[in-house]
């Protein structure tokens, strides 16, 4: 300590908060981490909803069951997209060929068009099971001790998240043969809402109570703007602007959370 | 959630649309979607029709109110109800301030380019209970063309534009400056340049001699009426109109339409009954028992198609080009911010920030399988887009919390951002819609997908 006196008082100072400014980043980093890691549970917990829904589906394409079919194909898709914050930035290979369209050979949109556009069961056999399979190693790779979520990465795929939310949906949105586009923005909704509280809202909180707060305010109206029955009935507008509002605060949060704002190029 | 592109697909009129090669024709195919199944509203178009205003003719410059009009003429923010849920806007039906061929609306249209504009989807007060749709009007020289509507009930260019967002498409009233604004910008809209016609609407030695043959023939008086010629109505020194309304035996009082540039604007008549100049000629042919030779008919098609010609009808899509028009419609807040006009500032952020979605999904995502390569350049170019949206929206949270010294900072950085994002959305243009094989294999791949359905 004799070393650090040396110093000059305003050198001593800046040295001093520099100090406190890395350990309370560094806790709120922990903080961070800890939540992270809070969000791998919800994330298992949600592949594994649509691994169940795949295979009654694969069941009921066996039977050739065509309502049944149907109902898992949506019970199946709920799992999946709720996931929506990472299945892009930490599966893309998979995203890939789960989520492929338009013409895919294999994924959800490929079985979607057959069983609720052609109304058929025949010729799902294989697809289904590629699905299944592909579910399966994401299961496995989530699973894996060593691997776990990044809070930086994770911001960054909500915020994208809440910013596609507010995607223009009136065309009938991603999946229009089975028209639940409802659906998957209330479930991608859910997935803001789980990621954003269980990884950032207390660290925000404390920091800075006034963004967090509308934050939450700003999660809550998007959550009642899409808690309708179908997407005519849904303010489109609203939910739009809903949307990028809610990805803006979040880009604003980042580095107060002590994260990066993550502007295109940074990267 | 490439919505729009992905609420395209059709199984219904596939086989037509396949035969017709429209493979960027991308019907609405969901029961979910804003707008009736099987709409039609041909957004992806590659090849657009050609912007021309009078002021680049004369050597002038973008006036504030023309930005602001050409903006507000692309922004669904105007409209009210499912018209602006739909994210319809002025451009939807007058792409580029020309007309929509393909514009189909099943309920309101009765054939492609034609739409009932009383009927009950986009404002029930309006339906007056009879489906009697019309052609969508090229806007072209619109500023000759008085009176307004196939019916010419408006005198004034102004009442029929508030006409149109009011009762047509439920829109809020109007600002005096929103409808100043549009009417600014309608008027610039130019006829395209056409070497085959004289300014006075005679040909030159560009047109052929069958053209020719056909002008004597549409000057020639009448059999059964010497005091008419098809010239009567159309003059040629005066856009080939004479500003009246006529009736022709097609069901009630209808104006003149314009010739110049008019191989475009098909259909044709009021209802849009003839796709062709053939069909027309035939008609008035009978209609005015005028005995023409098959010949004459011939000669008098080539006439239409000369004075109807354009030198560049079409102008292909770029980056470029959307960043050009997209700067010049966000430079209204250059004057909208220290004004502190709140409601300009939103109406840009809502009309540019959702062009610039579209131009975001003109660069696919990893999922979409009719493209290989370039998947960095592509997902940043998408994440540029994101950028630039999120950074307007800023802006209008700061406007909407009377934060305009905040807006102004904001603005500036969205300009930099801009400036900054280009190069990666021109980085991935190749592996982007606006490649024309990119843009064919994503719009067939739709297609199959259509077809698989069936």
């Amino acid at each position: 300590m004799q070393g650090f006196f040396q110093f000059p008082t305003f050198a001593r100072c800046a040295l001093l908060a520099a100090v406190f400014v890395f350990a309370a980043t560094s806790a709120s980093a922990d903080k961070l981490t800890d939540g992270a890691k809070a969000y791998k549970p919800f994330i298992v917990e949600r592949i594994g909803k649509a691994i169940a829904g795949a295979k009654e589906m694969q069941a009921a394409v066996k039977a050739g069951d065509l309502k049944a079919a149907q109902t898992a194909w949506i019970a199946s898709r709920k799992g999946w997209e709720a996931m929506e914050p990472v299945t892009g930035t930490y599966f893309g290979d998979l995203d890939k060929l789960i989520d492929a369209w338009p013409d895919a050979k294999t994924g959800y949109h490929a079985i979607e068009v057959v069983l609720f556009s052609a109304k058929k069961t025949e010729g799902l056999d294989q697809p289904v099971a590629e699905l299944l399979a592909n579910m399966d190693k994401f299961e496995k790779r989530v699973t894996d001790k060593t691997f776990s979520f990044a809070p930086q990465k994770l911001l960054e795929g909500t915020a994208n998240l809440a910013y596609e939310v507010g995607e223009e949906k009136s065309g009938g949105g991603e999946s229009p043969f089975a028209a639940t586009s409802i659906i998957d923005m209330q479930e991608n909704v859910e997935g803001i809402e789980v990621a954003w509280k269980l990884v950032f809202a207390d660290t925000l909180k404390k920091k800075d109570a006034k963004l967090a707060g509308i934050i939450d305010e700003r999660i809550s109206n998007l959550e009642r703007l899409v808690k309708v029955p179908d997407i005519k009935s849904m303010e489109a507008r609203k939910v739009h602007i809903a949307g990028e509002e809610l990805a803006a605060l979040m880009l604003q949060a980042a580095p107060t959370l002590g994260l990066k704002s993550f502007k295109v190029g940074d990267e | 959630m490439t919505a729009r592109l992905y609420s395209g697909i059709a199984a219904a009129g596939l086989i037509a649309l396949l035969a017709a090669g429209a493979a960027d024709a991308t019907p609405v195919v969901s029961k979910d979607a804003t707008l009736p199944v099987g709409s039609e509203l041909n957004e992806q178009v590659l090849d657009q029709p050609t912007e021309l205003f009078a002021f680049e003719i004369a050597g002038g410059k973008r006036s504030y109110l023309f930005n602001l009009g050409d903006m507000l003429f692309s922004s669904p923010a105007i409209f009210g109800g499912k018209a602006r849920d739909a994210g319809l806007s002025c451009n939807s039906c007058h792409q580029q301030g020309a007309n929509n061929s393909a514009l189909y609306i099943p309920g309101l249209s009765r054939r492609p380019g034609t739409f009932d504009t009383t009927g009950a989807l986009f404002n029930p007060k309006a339906d007056n209970g009879v489906f009697d749709p019309v052609t969508v009007p090229s806007l072209r020289g619109a500023k000759f063309l008085a009176p307004y509507g196939h019916d010419g009930r408006f005198a004034s260019l102004r009442d029929f534009v508030r006409n149109v967002i009011v009762n047509e498409f439920a829109g809020p009233d109007p600002s005096g400056q929103t409808l100043d604004a549009l009417v600014t910008y309608i008027q610039e809209i130019s006829f395209l340049p056409n070497d085959k016609l004289t300014s006075d609407g005679h040909l030159t030695e560009k047109a052929s001699d069958a053209a020719r043959r056909g002008e004597a023939l549409f000057n020639k008086p009448f059999p059964h009426n010497a005091a008419m010629s098809c010239a009567t109505c159309h003059q040629a020194d005066a856009a080939f109109v004479d500003r009246k309304v006529h009736d022709i035996g097609t069901g009630g009082f209808f104006k003149t339409k314009t010739l110049v540039n008019a191989r475009f604007n098909a259909p044709y008549f009021h209802d849009g009954r003839f796709d062709t100049f053939d069909e027309v000629v035939g008609y008035f042919d009978k209609h005015y028992d005028l005995g023409l030779t098959a010949h004459e008919r011939a000669d008098l098609v080539a006439y239409l198609d000369a004075v109807g010609d354009a030198e560049q009808p079409f102008t292909r899509n770029t980056v470029q080009a959307e960043i050009d028009e997209l700067t010049a419609f966000a430079s209204v807040l250059e004057v909208a911010i220290p004004a502190h006009d709140k409601a300009v500032v939103l109406q840009a952020v809502e009309s540019v920030g959702g062009e610039w979605r579209e131009v975001g999904e003109n660069f696919p995502d990893r999922r979409d399988t009719s493209v290989e390569g370039g998947l960095r350049e592509r997902l940043k170019a998408r994440a540029s887009v994101r950028d630039v949206v999120l950074t307007l929206r800023q802006i209008a949270m700061a406007a909407e919390s009377d934060d305009f010294a905040g807006a102004g900072r904001l603005y500036a950085e969205y300009r930099n951002l801009v400036v900054a994002v280009a190069p990666h959305l021109k980085a991935a243009e190749p592996w982007s819609l606006f490649n024309p094989d990119v843009h064919e294999r994503h719009f067939a791949a739709l297609a199959r997908l259509a077809a698989l359905a069936k």
